[in-house]
């Protein structure tokens, strides 16, 4: 028996290095869901703070960067929950009971979105049905977002209420408190901004012109909420004494990577001035990193915070057979889908060597 | 009803959708391909409308597909968390290997959806094989998971708790072949059919008979073929559950007593209460055949297990019975097809198309039928003999809520796509060429 405990205690290294590869999957699925999932949203959150007239141009635009790579995006969210489910079982456990109601309505909202979108672009008729197509995009381009970060605002609000007992706390202390309160609308919204401010920086390379002026505006606009937005979030959790806040203004890699961005929107807004397409692109997926590292490494492996304690994401971790095959798995599936999916936004140039460049025919 | 009660239905009615979308979106492809094989071969323009008007079915029932696919991502868990707490990691190697061959698809679909005309001939004619396949593959692994719920394996079970993982051994359950073949060969029954028997309905209104009949073809043969296939398949089945899980079989066949060259019976009204069926035609020492190959085999009926460990036993019987009767319909459709390819004259008389595009919908009401036998008759198990489907539901109340949501919602997508499927007929049928 005694032997048994101290075999399981010691891990070997092949298993150390497979559970650093899935948490790579996991947190990498996540930084790309948020970002190029996160444009895709913003996409239709920029087009429902148009003009009438900047709609249309605004739709074809994103049809013609975004339609290759459209369903890839979302793609990431599904292996970002088959991650927690299989390897952090105990911890997916709770976000799924407890966030069932906002995750709900985010799979409404992506359910909406998909299908307008597929809708817009595929309808054989062109004709009045689009102005419904249209609206139901907009629409759920904004809510999604909204609730997605309501659901992650939630797991770090301090509000969530873990029972055994579901008769002995109220419906709405379990089920609405954690996810409808300020805090995590105040996230949503951020989230939100953050994908118009994604974006509209990603169109800004694709477009020419008095439209290229158009949108670095946007961008300009997106990125002052963003960095407003956050600051109220920050401040609003600093005067009502959240944990997580408190935790984050302590901890110094965080600090430091949210003032590294900050200090990186210099450059970003250059490189929007002289409309340099990869260059944006490239501060704006950075900028990302450092706000998603900033708010993860504050309490990981502790991302869930109860009104009771904290919750590790590594408690109950899945046994080390399971690691080990997902993290095999998850390489052979990343070494197959990586270089693909560089290669297919590089032919539709997505991704784009800073040539000159060439005239794009609006259709 | 219960908790539980509105957490099935709203499970049985999402996937029931999401087999409809899923089965297209990974079959469809192939059509596609064919007819742009033809098209690249021939050059003849017809194949290149044909082809271009799959690609966008293609297009939205892939859409459809994987967004439905994100919602049972996410409700496996919603309704079922501590099912997916306890199986979520034994489970997961198809999963995840499932969300790679998904992946591979969508990159491939994006090559071959804006390829055209951008990338060189024959390998946007590829990146559409490759859709296809990684289709096709992502189908048997999802199926695989669900055999391991049927035939659990690669794990023990310890004070509740699931020890000594294996996800190579649980992958590779006992089940995960029959059940992927059948599934498999049902889609491409289905979809072959359906589609089928959408252009043999135009043929039939003579509207571009000659572009409709090149397309009854590609689509006729693959489902004539998956046709014929699967009663083999369903026999391998039969037999495989009759052996992991007798019960299941009982159930699919109503067969209370337990008895030597026992018979099967065709039709019947269940009486649950008395246990009996009634206006039966029975076929002497059948069951014993068909579930063991041997006249005289012993068939234990459901009068032998637990009360409690009964599925409803109408309903599982009368779904199999719609499936076996509409498969063996199917078959012999198949076996006409083939025959008129010798006898040319029958393309000549509207009941040879009448009877094609009625059969149009068999298949998937098959494929339907077919689910609530494995999901239903399995019941009252979510993990058979190891957690029941009352341990693992979600202890948020209120579910009456969440179900009749999900109904609104994809009865209005239901209806939308139906809509949007006959405007691409209309625009199909009015193009000039």
């Amino acid at each position: 028996m005694a032997y048994e405990q101290a075999d399981q205690s010691v891990k070997s290294l092949n298993w150390i290095i497979m559970l650093y590869v899935v948490l790579f999957f996991t947190f990498f699925s996540l930084f790309l869901y948020v970002f190029l999932g996160g444009a895709d949203f913003g996409a239709g959150i920029v087009e429902l703070f148009s003009s009438r007239d900047n709609r249309k141009l605004n739709r074809d635009t994103i049809y013609k960067v975004m339609g290759p790579v459209w369903e890839a995006n979302h793609i990431w969210l599904i292996i970002l929950i088959v991650i927690l489910w299989i390897a952090f079982p105990a911890y997916f456990n709770i976000i799924i009971i407890y966030l069932h109601i906002p995750l709900t309505l985010v799979l409404l909202g992506i359910t909406m979105r998909g299908v307008a979108f597929i809708f817009r672009h595929y309808d054989a008729l062109v004709g009045e049905s689009q102005i419904w197509y249209n609206r139901m995009f907009r629409i759920s381009s904004l809510i999604t977002p909204v609730f997605l970060g309501m659901s992650f605002g939630a797991l770090l609000s301090g509000e969530i209420v873990l029972t055994e007992d579901y008769s002995e706390v109220s419906f709405a202390d379990i089920f609405l408190h954690p996810w409808l309160n300020v805090f995590s609308f105040l996230t949503g919204l951020f989230y939100a901004a953050l994908c118009g401010f994604l974006a509209s920086t990603l169109l800004i390379g694709e477009t020419e012109g008095e439209v290229r002026r158009l949108y670095s505006k946007k961008s300009a606009i997106y990125t002052i909420v963003l960095v407003i937005l956050g600051g109220v979030v920050l401040f609003y959790g600093f005067l009502t004494e959240m944990v997580f806040v408190k935790d984050f203004l302590a901890n110094f890699y965080s600090l430091s990577a949210v003032s590294l961005s900050a200090i990186l929107l210099i450059p970003l807004w250059k490189a929007i001035k002289e409309e340099h397409s990869l260059l944006t692109r490239f501060y704006a997926a950075v900028q990302i990193l450092l706000v998603l590292f900033a708010a993860v490494h504050t309490h990981f492996p502790n991302l869930i915070i109860t009104q009771t304690g904290e919750v590790s994401m590594l408690e109950g971790i899945a046994p080390d057979s399971v690691i080990e095959v997902l993290g095999i798995s998850l390489i052979v599936g990343g070494g197959i889908i990586l270089p693909g999916l560089f290669h297919l936004m590089k032919s539709f140039n997505m991704i784009r060597i800073p040539t000159p460049t060439p005239k794009n025919e609006q259709n | 009803m219960e908790n539980l009660d509105y957490a099935r239905l709203q499970m049985a009615f999402t996937l029931g959708f999401h087999i409809i979308f899923a089965c297209i979106g990974m079959v469809m492809p192939f059509f596609m391909v064919v007819s742009h094989k033809k098209w690249l071969n021939t050059r003849k323009p017809v194949f290149l409308k044909l082809t271009k008007a799959w690609q966008k079915g293609v297009a939205i029932f892939f859409v459809t597909g994987a967004v439905s696919g994100t919602a049972l991502s996410f409700e496996l868990g919603m309704l079922w968390p501590e099912f997916m707490k306890h199986a979520g990691p034994v489970i997961g190697m198809p999963f995840s290997l499932e969300g790679a061959a998904f992946f591979v698809e969508a990159i491939a679909l994006g090559f071959y959806l804006y390829g055209w005309n951008k990338l060189p001939e024959k390998f946007h004619w590829l990146t559409g094989i490759i859709v296809g396949i990684s289709g096709v593959a992502s189908g048997i692994l999802v199926v695989s998971a669900n055999a391991w719920m049927n035939s659990p394996a690669g794990f023990d079970v310890v004070n509740g708790e699931f020890v000594n993982i294996d996800p190579v051994a649980a992958f590779l359950n006992d089940a995960w072949f029959t059940q992927a073949l059948h599934m498999t060969l049902a889609a491409f029954a289905a979809t072959g059919f359906a589609v089928a028997g959408i252009h043999a309905f135009q043929i039939l209104r003579n509207k571009k008979p000659e572009l409709h009949k090149e397309a009854f073809k590609i689509a006729i043969f693959f489902g004539a073929v998956a046709a014929l296939l699967q009663p083999l398949s369903g026999d391998l089945s039969a037999k495989d559950v009759a052996e992991r899980q007798p019960v299941k079989l009982a159930a699919m066949e109503a067969h209370y007593e337990t008895g030597k060259a026992a018979p099967l019976y065709v039709g019947g009204i269940v009486d649950e209460e008395n246990r009996e069926v009634n206006y039966k035609l029975a076929i002497p020492k059948a069951l014993s055949f068909l579930a063991f190959g041997d006249f005289d085999a012993e068939v234990k009926g459901l009068n032998d297990f637990p009360d409690d460990e009964l599925p409803p036993v109408a309903v599982v019987h009368y779904a199999f019975q719609t499936m076996v009767g509409i498969g063996t319909l199917m078959m012999i459709a198949g076996l006409v097809y083939f025959i008129s390819l010798r006898k040319r004259s029958w393309l000549d008389n509207r009941k040879y198309w009448w009877l094609f595009a009625l059969m149009s919908p068999l298949g998937f009401i098959a494929v339907e039928a077919g689910w609530v036998v494995t999901e239903v008759g399995r019941q009252p198990w979510i993990v058979y003999n190891i957690m029941k489907t009352s341990e693992a539901v979600t202890p948020m109340p209120g579910l009456k809520y969440s179900f009749y949501l999900y109904v609104t919602v994809y009865l209005a997508l239901a209806l939308t796509v139906a809509w949007l499927m006959n405007r691409q007929i209309k625009v199909l049928n009015r193009s000039i060429g």
